[in-house]
């Protein structure tokens, strides 16, 4: 086990800058998600990690060891991609040994490979499959055995590039509950990179969110939802995703607590934090945080229209265009019935309104 | 926490084919660690001896016939020869005995290239079908790929030999006959080749589905119409190929020619490289490299050709 | 995966379509099927007629294609005098079934054979060796010069034996190697078609399966031939073939690498075998029906490889 340290890494692919950089702390034993759009640069950062990337500057160390020169063989990681990498010639069980026999350094001799390899394949439920061809297997199967390869080498990081991406829906939701399961068991440092913010929530210790090669964002997956550092990372996760709007901010009289003007009303916010009243700002408020009432031009409310309801049986989304934005207002099902067409309030939970400076996108409150 | 589960697959899997094509740098096929010093020194060791043999037995030759045809060699071999600049090779390609080669070597194609296409094309096109059988015709179509040139030369002296063949009194087919020995030849060429064209032309025809020809005939397309304006469009690039190795094997054609007429009668069946290799030996060695040359070119325009239609096929994934 | 409206909405398009040319044309005949195998639906007479037709017509052109073997199998067979002064028949005339062991024992065909077999086999494995070795280099290793190398490998196609003959057979003589294996052999143990072919086959390999190898820590040589060679068998399968058929096929480099009959490869021999004698004629056809067999052999064994070997790269044979 090993804790995984970038500092102030930077991979550059001729001009393009891929990975910024990245300073990150990741701890022995823990389960990061490295998340952001595609081509944002994780994949890159993770294939720094198992040293399938030169590093163009900075310093990437994991345990106490600067890796930067080290080939990948010495550097003590597992991988497993995207596409499985399984070998296509040979068995499940040539392929789940094939990293003991292949690394010279990996000395383990034949009985004690044997041991390991059965004991990986039960710990996955592949032992009645280690005689077959990896073509002869699901897709589900396949993703187990590319796992089971993996820590059958008991490394000190695993490293996993979007490993569910090539399942089907139900198969990765089983898929990520067993990861989760594996990672308690094994206690060793997870990388993990995924574009899907779903996977990230609920298997990460801490997110690192990432966006044009920059880390926006680190944090425990509630602290990220909770507090966005930006209007990326506010954007980028949740679904729907969050509400934004541009105003001007109005400070706290004596009978009206702040509130943010809009061109289509006042709303009335929580404590504006560092933000000085008159400052032009973006607010922004979860779907689940914003209410629409039926009285038109209620106080500290927006006006607003219903363009379209969704159901979706267990909640409803109320689609709505304020002027020129869209906002949308999650609902339980059992909510007062609306219709399409239909004027509307809506008002924000004053303490769950976040603001960001509309030039840096950095939060304000 | 109060985040939805919804998680649209379709969005997850259109991301996922991106992800792969924008994270993936150029030049990712080499590996990046391990000893670069060490890794060069693999490469040429593994290259090595491809690099000599190509020295020793291709380039190191083309400049041996440059060097033959600017030095003519004297009779006697231990007199050294001498240097004639240019002369040599300029007289050697502009003589009669050059243009002969040319023509007769031009001649060869037109008469190899399209008949050997079109046979090859019907018999593809005829055994591309659901029938019972057609196994058997197809075996017998390929079968020719078996027969070398020198087998095809000596299965085509039972029909066109002058004194024992089979159709030794057909005039058309005549070898003592000037006008008509070379498509006498040819046809040798044409039958050995069959087996290759037919087999390319199949697997290409295999290739085009069928959906797109059952569509064409709901269109409204007759068999005629459907077979140019569809199928021929479709298989172009195997016959290009086709026609290109025709082309150079029409170029090289040698051993048809030496065993089937020894370049008579009266040189009419000499091709470039007959005078080339010279059987007999009656051209001086300067001469023969300064033709040498010559079929260098002609053998670069095809290859060029060849090279860049190889290219395009791999990149279609063949 | 949610369907796009657009799709599917043209393909409702298209069907609405070809509905409506159906409904329009009922009167017009059914095309001719000439060219493909699509059943439309015709009454059972116009159909076996057709069946009629086809079989007439490929048996047509099976006759074609086959009278020049049987006619080389009936000159090898019957007994040349005998066949002439009766008239050259279409039919044998005193079949002689010694014919192969006359030409075994007299044209000593054996060791023209035996040694078509061995330049055969030389250049055949050398090929495969030095294409997959350079193949690797060239798909899987950086090294300066790189592109040059490739050039000079792409430039050897401008080369072919035809056009450097009388330089090589001058370089054989002065290294007195005609006459010789190693003289028949060496301008053919390596060629740009086999670096390509094989090159191609590794670049085929997912990027993604190079990098696990890599994290599994398989070293060059382990690499190769525990995973790239096997995973490029049938690339490698197909060109061992076609080098087969090439190599046993050459005609003019074994006739001027040569100078004396002994050293004759089968094609080479099949110039004089039973020429001098007009009553041994038979001799020399009975020789290419021998010579064919083993490309015979392999074409009955090895039919896939020979089709994707020849629709993958420019072979003569």
């Amino acid at each position: 086990m090993s804790a995984v340290a970038f500092d102030q890494v930077t991979k550059k692919f001729g001009d393009t800058v891929a990975v910024d950089e990245f300073s990150l702390q990741i701890a022995d034993g823990e389960f990061m998600v490295l998340l952001g759009p595609s081509g944002c640069g994780k994949s890159t950062a993770l294939r720094m990690i198992a040293g399938l990337e030169e590093i163009s500057s900075g310093i990437l160390t994991i345990g106490e060891r600067v890796v930067n020169h080290i080939p990948p063989r010495e550097r003590d990681i597992a991988m497993v991609f995207q596409s499985y990498a399984l070998y296509p010639h040979m068995s499940v069980e040539n392929n789940i040994e094939s990293p003991l026999v292949a690394n010279k350094r990996a000395k383990v001799d034949a009985t004690e490979r044997t041991r390991r390899v059965h004991e990986a394949a039960e710990t996955l439920g592949l032992t009645e499959y280690l005689a077959r061809k990896p073509g002869e297997l699901s897709g589900g199967q396949r993703q187990r055995v590319a796992l089971a390869r993996a820590i059958v080498r008991r490394p000190e990081v695993f490293l996993m590039d979007e490993p569910l991406s090539n399942l089907d829906a139900k198969l990765r939701t089983q898929t990520r509950l067993e990861l989760v399961d594996l990672h308690r068991r094994l206690g060793t440092t997870f990388v993990y990179v995924t574009h899907d913010q779903v996977e990230a929530m609920t298997m990460a210790d801490r997110i690192a969110v990432i966006s044009d090669g920059r880390i926006q964002q680190v944090g425990a997956p509630q602290d990220v939802y909770e507090k966005p550092a930006n209007l990326f990372v506010a954007s980028f996760i949740g679904s729907p995703p969050m509400n934004t709007i541009l105003g001007t901010l109005q400070g706290a009289t004596e009978n009206a607590a702040a509130s943010v003007l809009t061109a289509e009303g006042t709303l009335a916010i929580g404590h504006p934090g560092s933000a000085q009243p008159g400052t032009e700002l973006v607010l922004g408020i979860r779907p689940e945080h914003l209410h629409a009432t039926d009285p038109v031009d209620a106080p500290g409310a927006v006006r607003a229209t219903i363009q379209n309801i969704e159901l979706l049986g267990h909640e409803r989304h109320v689609i709505c265009t304020v002027g020129a934005t869209q906002m949308t207002v999650r609902q339980p099902n059992d909510a007062p019935p609306l219709a399409i067409g239909q004027a509307v309030s809506l008002h924000a939970d004053p303490a769950e309104v976040h603001l960001f400076d509309p030039v840096s996108t950095e939060r304000l409150n | 926490m109060n985040t939805s589960p919804l998680n649209p697959t379709e969005q997850a899997q259109g991301e996922s084919a991106q992800v792969t094509t924008v994270s993936a740098p150029a030049k990712a096929q080499t590996r990046r660690f391990g000893n670069k010093v060490r890794d060069a020194g693999l490469a040429y060791l593994f290259l090595l001896p491809a690099l000599i043999i190509f020295g020793v037995f291709a380039y190191y030759p083309l400049y041996r016939l440059f060097w033959y045809a600017t030095h003519t060699q004297s009779r006697f071999r231990n007199k050294p020869a001498s240097y004639v600049g240019l002369e040599q090779l300029k007289a050697s390609l502009t003589s009669n005995d050059f243009i002969s080669g040319l023509t007769h070597s031009g001649l060869y194609m037109l008469y190899t290239v399209p008949l050997g296409l079109l046979l090859g094309v019907m018999l593809a096109v005829s055994t591309h079908r659901r029938l019972k059988g057609i196994k058997v015709f197809q075996t017998i179509f390929s079968s020719t790929v078996a027969s070398s040139v020198a087998v095809a030369s000596v299965v085509f002296i039972t029909l066109v030999n002058p004194e024992i063949g089979y159709f030794k009194n057909v005039p058309w087919l005549s070898l003592r006959n000037p006008t008509s020995a070379l498509f006498a030849v040819s046809l040798s060429s044409v039958w050995q080749n069959l087996g290759l064209t037919f087999i390319v032309v199949l697997a290409a025809l295999q290739t085009v589905p069928d959906e797109l020809i059952e569509a064409a005939t709901l269109d409204g397309y007759g068999a005629i119409r459907r077979f140019w304006r569809i199928t021929v469009p479709l298989i172009s690039p195997a016959l290009l190929f086709l026609g290109i190795v025709l082309v150079v094997s029409a170029l090289q054609a040698f051993a048809q020619i030496e065993i089937l007429t020894g370049g008579g009668p009266s040189g009419a069946t000499e091709t470039l490289l007959f005078k080339i290799a010279d059987p007999r030996g009656i051209r001086p060695l300067g001469v023969r490299a300064s033709y040498s040359l010559g079929l260098f070119v002609l053998t670069a325009i095809v290859a060029g050709a060849q090279y860049s239609i190889m290219s395009k096929r791999v990149h279609y994934g063949d | 995966m949610a369907t796009d409206p657009t799709v599917s909405a043209a393909n409702e398009q298209n069907r609405l379509n070809q509905t409506a040319e159906k409904i329009v044309d009922p009167l017009v005949p059914a095309p001719y099927d000439n060219d493909k195998a699509v059943q439309s639906p015709r009454s059972g007479l116009r159909n076996a007629v057709a069946t009629t037709t086809t079989y007439l017509v490929l048996t047509a052109l099976s006759v074609i294609v086959l009278f020049p073997i049987y006619m080389l199998l009936l000159r090898a067979l019957s007994s040349p005098l005998k066949y002439i002064s009766a008239g050259q028949p279409l039919y044998p005339v005193s079949i002689e079934w010694d014919v192969f062991n006359r030409a075994f024992g007299q044209a000593s065909l054996g060791r023209s054979m035996g040694l078509s077999f061995v330049v055969t086999f030389v250049i055949v494995i050398a090929q495969v060796l030095t294409s997959v070795l350079a193949a690797y280099a060239f798909a899987f290793l950086e090294f300066p010069l790189k592109k040059l190398a490739f050039v000079l490998v792409i430039g050897t196609l401008l080369l072919p034996i035809e056009v450097t003959l009388i330089a090589n057979v001058e370089i054989i003589r002065k290294l007195h190697l005609l006459n010789s294996v190693p003289g028949l052999t060496f301008p053919f143990l390596v060629t740009a078609i086999g670096i390509f072919l094989i090159r191609q086959g590794f670049l085929g390999i997912p990027r993604d399966l190079r990098d696990a190898s890599e994290l599994d820590g398989y070293g060059h040589l382990r690499f190769l031939f525990k995973v790239a060679m096997p995973m490029s068998k049938a690339i490698i399968g197909s060109f061992i073939v076609i080098a087969f058929l090439g190599a046993w096929n050459q005609y003019v480099w074994p006739r001027f690498a040569t100078d004396r009959g002994a050293w004759q490869t089968v094609q080479v021999a099949l110039r004089t075998i039973g020429s001098e004698n007009p009553g041994e004629l038979n001799l020399g056809f009975a020789a290419a029906i021998v010579a064919s067999l083993p490309l015979l052999a392999l074409l009955i064994f090895f039919q896939r490889q020979i089709v994707r070997g020849l629709t993958a790269g420019a072979v003569k044979g």
